[in-house]
């Protein structure tokens, strides 16, 4: 296989390029000028680089077929293997099955038999499978930025490495990113063991060490908390985050809705409370949410403590009065049922607090469960940084991690790396630490490697490549095993040997995706007595008044390990809806005394360092606090991500982590257009009084009421697709939408076209969060499959039409592009092609195409057709067998993806189909139900708290 | 006051007409005729293979089923092209050193697949379901003509829209009984629509409202 290096532009050659393509094309030169001009570049790069005008020529690819030379039993090229394996996100495994085809992987579904994910999967894991055709991907070994080889780096490094085996490795140091692989844990135990003076350090940008040093303030060592919601009735949340992205969102999210589900079927609620000072999932799904500011959110923490230990209650501001009156009853009657929990960027204090609370209530081993970590910690990225500007650093290796760029500014981590003389990097990209670096190693992707992670629970799985390797990466451990080995062992056999089990458990774990009876054991830890902040009252440390900046996980860019991925990029965030970039999030209550408006650019000065952003107004958010997600801001040249967003990392320290006090804020004057989907598809409420998400307590009375019709009602052939969405199980992760794309070949089209309105995501989440008072919630709204389809009435080529089961058809080779379809529906669910998004595609991204679905030409219109793929397999594969498709056969793209089983999908027609019983459930209701177009898709309220509170 | 038009005007003006009326018809005439010729569909001609591959021989004279190298066509949506190895099982040990076998063991021996070209295709947003077709008794030569007799492969029919509707409007005249569906000389029988109404009960197969639904073939 050859390598061929990606295509990279040089500044010099731009103008001219651009000068060629404008006169041979001239309708381009409007995308030429656009701050996409990048991005066009790579794309016609990539369509110029192809083999001109296929079906014009007798040249065609399409004309051939190509059978393989030897056919395995099975293994024939149009059936779908699919594949156990993980998905990464910051080294915590969430259990995937791959689906391949021909060879190679098209898409990712939930492993439903893991322990820990059960089916569910979250956005990273959906757009993983992009990152393994990404084009930008380091393809092979590079010194000083030239292209070289293995067998170079291996020659290259002889010499320096003789000598630190001689001196014992005096001046050798790892700095590993996150990962919780227990065969990299023995791969350096096995360098330490070469070279005993070797120190090991770890680097994250979302780290979790405030996590285990809160443990081991409170309880005297590292500990991993794990919550069981599938036993509390309460749970109160202060800076919450377990239904957020993160590497728990799935299994969390999924325990939290069975929970949910489970006690509203013995007619009681599972309450949420939540008091943040950032909008959040957890927030918006609270059933009491209040904003509360930093300093406040200290000050509660200390009044629940004083609750649950029976001391008297300080004094708490009025606003935060009444929710914590009723929070802290309810937490404290639900003794040993209830949670409270804080999240990641919770300040030490409430992180410390929350876990003497539990253990004060008896929560701990009931619905908090503490185990050993999870993930394997070295020595703080800050020794090291103090270690490289005193010199004592010689050689750095560096495994998948990225300090020069999501480090904290403070490190100064470039600096300290120039002290350094030999510095060796890995990773999936060529990013801003490689270039500063002597080597750069390319990384194996997840799913091109055999490696074994370690679940937030702790269960093994074992990762299986599912393609051969597209690059010539290597996994960590092999690269480990390079350094130290003579004859470097393969990733395979790295792999079981550190996993001692029988073949046939071997071959077990494999097939099912996970090593059973491998999760963390709980202990039963005591908190220690004695020290500070037991029992009294904590005060705060910053006065009221002063402007804190709050630094949060992006929802779908992380800490930028995936600003490279499109799909993650033109992914509109939960809560803001921004895509391509992100913004500094402003309360609208700041906003107005400021007279700050949405996209005014404006300043944070934090001592002598300054970042300018656009403004976002977001509702919910703590007066006092400004936030920013990282992730943004990417130095690269030539990448999808460079010059997207701002830098949030400038600002960070390592002592302020998560909350940098007494900024300042100041508009600049200017204004920057964001590129955000919230007003594109804004349903006329008329008046703005109707609430689309719907809110119903528990046994309250059916809200849907039947309309009378002129028409006849439709004549199926006795199957009736029908969909179900549970609002109150919906937390708006995106996994969805991401699934959709995957799935259906979906197009990404760039921010300057989703300023125009011409995103193509089928499905959209909308969100109504209701400042002060209970979030309304997420709502997907994928096509409705109207039964009296206003969009089949207005086509005049019928082109989209109905079929005898129910769904609404789109049938594109029909489509002329009138758009009237689109006019016609009430709920705006059609996309439009205006231009062909789907041809500049690289290559290799084009590996990743859904074959059983049409990638849709320029001019066509297109909606979500209820995954018909997917139906008309099952239908034949019935009409093979017996002609029964049974309930639970075909599941849509994103009912598979939805880690709280928020959708039903099935037959309708059969009275025993999970769908069937949704629909006749008392919280069912059509989303503009009074139209009149008898959608198949409806939604179940979201429940409210009733008259208990 | 002089004329401005000669009376012979009269007469151009009409030729013009028709000759435009005339034009237009002339050329949905020849576009029509173009669009259904063998220059567009194919249909007869036999494109120049890797391997002068010949059914003739191998189906017909030799009475090889179409499954010994069609293996996906009962079970999945396409029927398949052999792979090398199917071809090195007999030709490995008769003919092995036949110039016109010459890419084929090259083929085997340095593990660089045949290129076909392909000769029955739809195009790219119809999703044709074998499997299905042979399930429910279409045969082979119903839409692959005389294989049998086929020194090289050509297309036997257009594959156009139409021509597949007018079975799914009316599929009784095309129906086999299971153990005729891989007869290649199969011809129907003189009470082929009784036979063919038997069919479409015996094999459940759906009325023509929803068989001509969009959804069964496009995606």
């Amino acid at each position: 296989m050859t390598h061929r290096a990606p295509i990279k532009l040089h500044p010099a050659d731009d103008a001219a390029l651009i000068a060629r393509l404008r006169t041979r094309f001239p309708a381009t030169a409007d995308l030429a000028a656009s701050p996409d001009r990048r991005q066009f570049l790579k794309v016609m790069a990539a369509s110029l680089s192809l083999a001109g005008l296929a079906g014009c020529t007798d040249d065609d690819p399409r004309d051939q077929e190509v059978p393989p030379v030897n056919q395995a039993q099975g293994a024939d090229p149009a059936t779908r293997l699919h594949y156990a394996s993980a998905a990464l996100l910051d080294g915590f495994a969430n259990g995937i099955l791959v689906t391949t085809i021909n060879g190679r992987p098209i898409n990712i579904e939930g492993n439903p038999a893991h322990p820990w994910s059960r089916g569910g999967t979250d956005v990273f894991g959906q757009a993983s499978i992009l990152g393994l055709y990404d084009p930008d991907r380091s393809q092979i070994v590079q010194q000083y930025g030239r292209e070289t080889s293995w067998e170079a780096f291996r020659a290259g490094i002889a010499g320096p490495f003789a000598q630190l085996r001689a001196n014992g490795g005096r001046g050798l140091r790892l700095l590993t990113g996150p990962f919780t692989s227990p065969t990299l844990a023995a791969q350096i135990a096995a360098l330490r063991s070469v070279f005993p003076d070797m120190h090991w350090h770890s680097h994250a940008a979302i780290g979790r060490e405030a996590l285990y040093a809160s443990t081991e303030r409170v309880f005297g060592r590292p500990l991993e908390t794990i919550l069981r919601i599938e036993n509390a009735r309460v749970i109160v949340a202060l800076d919450g985050d377990f239904l957020d992205a993160g590497p728990h969102q799935v299994g969390t999210a999924k325990s939290w809705s069975a929970a949910r589900k489970s006690a509203a079927a013995e007619n009681r609620l599972l309450v949420t409370y939540s008091a943040g000072s950032v909008p959040n999932l957890t927030a918006a799904k609270a059933d009491h949410a209040i904003t509360a500011s930093p300093t406040e959110l200290i000050l509660l923490a200390g009044a629940f403590l004083a609750a649950a230990t029976h001391q008297p209650a300080p004094e708490l501001p009025a606003h935060l009065a009444p929710w914590f009156k009723s929070a802290a009853g309810a937490l404290t009657e639900a003794r040993g049922a209830g949670i409270f929990q804080a999240g990641l960027f919770a300040a030490p204090e409430v992180l410390d607090t929350a876990h003497r609370i539990n253990a004060a209530l008896g929560n701990t081993s009931r619905t908090v469960v503490y185990t050993a970590p999870i993930a394997p910690q070295g020595d703080s990225h800050q020794s090291l940084a103090q270690a490289m500007q005193e010199g004592q650093v010689q050689t750095l290796v560096l495994l998948d991690t990225n300090p020069v760029y999501d480090a904290p500014e403070n490190l100064d981590f470039a600096a300290a790396l120039q002290k350094v003389p030999l510095k060796i990097h890995t990773g999936l990209y060529a990013d801003e630490t490689a270039l500063r670096c002597d080597w750069h190693l390319p990384l194996a992707h997840p799913l091109e490697s055999w490696s074994d992670a370690r679940a937030p629970d702790g269960t093994v799985t074992v990762l299986q490549p599912c393609i051969a390797p597209l690059t010539s990466g290597r996994t960590a451990p092999e690269i480990l095993s390079l350094l130290t080995e003579a004859t470097p062992q393969s990733a395979f056999a790295l792999v079981r040997q550190t996993w001692k089990l029988s073949d046939e458990d071997w071959q077990k774990a494999i097939l099912e995706g996970f090593i059973p009876n491998t999760a963390a054991q709980p202990e039963n830890p005591l908190p220690l007595v004695g020290k500070d902040g037991v029992g009294g009252p904590i005060v705060g440390k910053q006065p009221p008044t002063a402007l804190t900046l709050a630094f949060r996980p992006d929802p779908t860019i992380w800490d930028g390990t995936h600003s490279n991925n499109a799909w993650l990029q033109e992914l509109p965030k939960p809560l803001s809806k921004l895509v391509w970039e992100n913004a500094i999030w402003i309360s609208p209550g700041h906003a107005t005394t400021h007279n700050i408006a949405q996209g005014d650019l404006v300043k944070i000065t934090a001592g002598d360092k300054t970042l300018t952003g656009p403004a976002f107004l977001a509702p919910g958010q703590a007066d006092d606090v400004i936030s920013i997600t990282l992730g943004y801001g990417r130095q690269i040249p030539n990448q999808l991500a460079t010059g997207l967003g701002i830098d949030a990392t400038t600002l960070r320290s390592t002592e302020t982590p998560w909350h940098l006090p007494n900024i300042t804020l100041t508009r600049t004057g200017e204004t920057h257009i964001l590129a955000t989907t919230i007003a594109h598809t804004k349903l006329d409420a008329g008046a703005g009084t109707e609430i689309f998400i719907r809110t119903q307590p528990l046994g309250a009375e059916p809200i849907a009421a039947h309309q009378p019709t002129l028409y006849p009602g439709k004549q199926d052939d006795g199957r009736a697709w029908g969909m179900v969405i549970d609002l109150d199980s919906c937390i708006g992760c995106n996994a969805c939408i991401t699934a959709c794309q995957s799935e259906n070949n979906i197009a990404v089209v760039g921010r300057d076209q989703v300023i125009a309105g011409r995103e193509m995501h089928w499905l959209r989440i909308e969100a109504e969060t209701v400042p002060g008072t209970q979030g309304a919630g997420f709502m997907p709204v994928p096509c409705m499959n109207c039964e009296d389809a206003p969009c089949e009435i207005g086509c005049p080529v019928e082109a989209t039409l109905h079929d005898h089961e129910g769904l609404n058809l789109m049938v594109y080779n029909r489509c002329i592009g009138t758009r009237a379809c689109s006019g016609y529906c009430p709920y705006k669910v059609r996309r439009f092609n205006y231009f062909d998004y789907s041809a500049g595609a690289a290559p290799s991204l084009r590996q990743q195409r859904n074959p059983d679905v049409t990638v849709r030409a320029e001019g066509v219109m297109e909606k979500c057709t209820y995954c018909v793929q997917r139906i008309a397999q099952a239908r034949i594969d019935a009409d093979l067998s017996d002609g029964k498709i049974p309930d639970g056969t075909v599941r849509t793209a994103c009912q598979s993806a939805c880690p709280t089983d928020a959708i039903t999908f099935g037959d309708m027609a059969d009275p025993t189909s999970k769908v069937a019983k949704a629909k006749a459930s008392a919280r069912n209701y059509a989303l503009l139900g009074e139209l009149n177009t008898r959608p198949r898709t409806t939604y179940l309220a979201r429940l409210a708290p009733g008259a208990e509170g | 006051m002089r004329q401005l038009f000669a009376p012979g005007a009269d007469a151009v003006l009409r030729l013009f007409i028709f000759a435009i009326i005339g034009g237009l018809f002339l050329a949905a005439l020849v576009v029509g005729g173009v669009a259904h010729s063998t220059y567009v569909t194919q249909v007869g001609i036999a494109p120049e293979q890797p391997v002068p591959f010949s059914h003739k021989h191998h189906s017909g004279e030799l009475g090889i089923d179409c499954r010994y190298c069609h293996t996906g066509v009962e079970t999945t949506a396409s029927a398949g092209l052999p792979p090398t190895q199917t071809c090195m099982t007999c030709h490995s040990q008769i003919w092995t050193g036949a110039p016109m076998l010459a890419p084929v063991r090259a083929s085997f021996a340095t593990n660089t697949p045949l290129h076909w070209v392909r000769v029955n295709r739809v195009p790219d947003y119809v999703y044709f379901n074998h499997a299905i077709h042979i399930a429910k008794g279409v045969g082979c030569t119903t839409c692959h003509g005389d294989i049998d007799g086929m020194q090289l492969t050509a297309r036997a029919n257009a594959f156009e829209m139409v021509w597949c509707l007018t079975c799914h409007r009316n599929p009784a005249p095309n129906l086999r009984p299971a153990g005729q569906v891989f007869n290649m000389h199969w011809q129907p029988p003189p009470d082929q629509a009784a036979r063919g109404a038997t069919l479409i009960r015996a094999n459940h197969i759906r009325g023509a409202a929803a068989l001509t639904d969009c959804s069964i073939c496009h995606r």
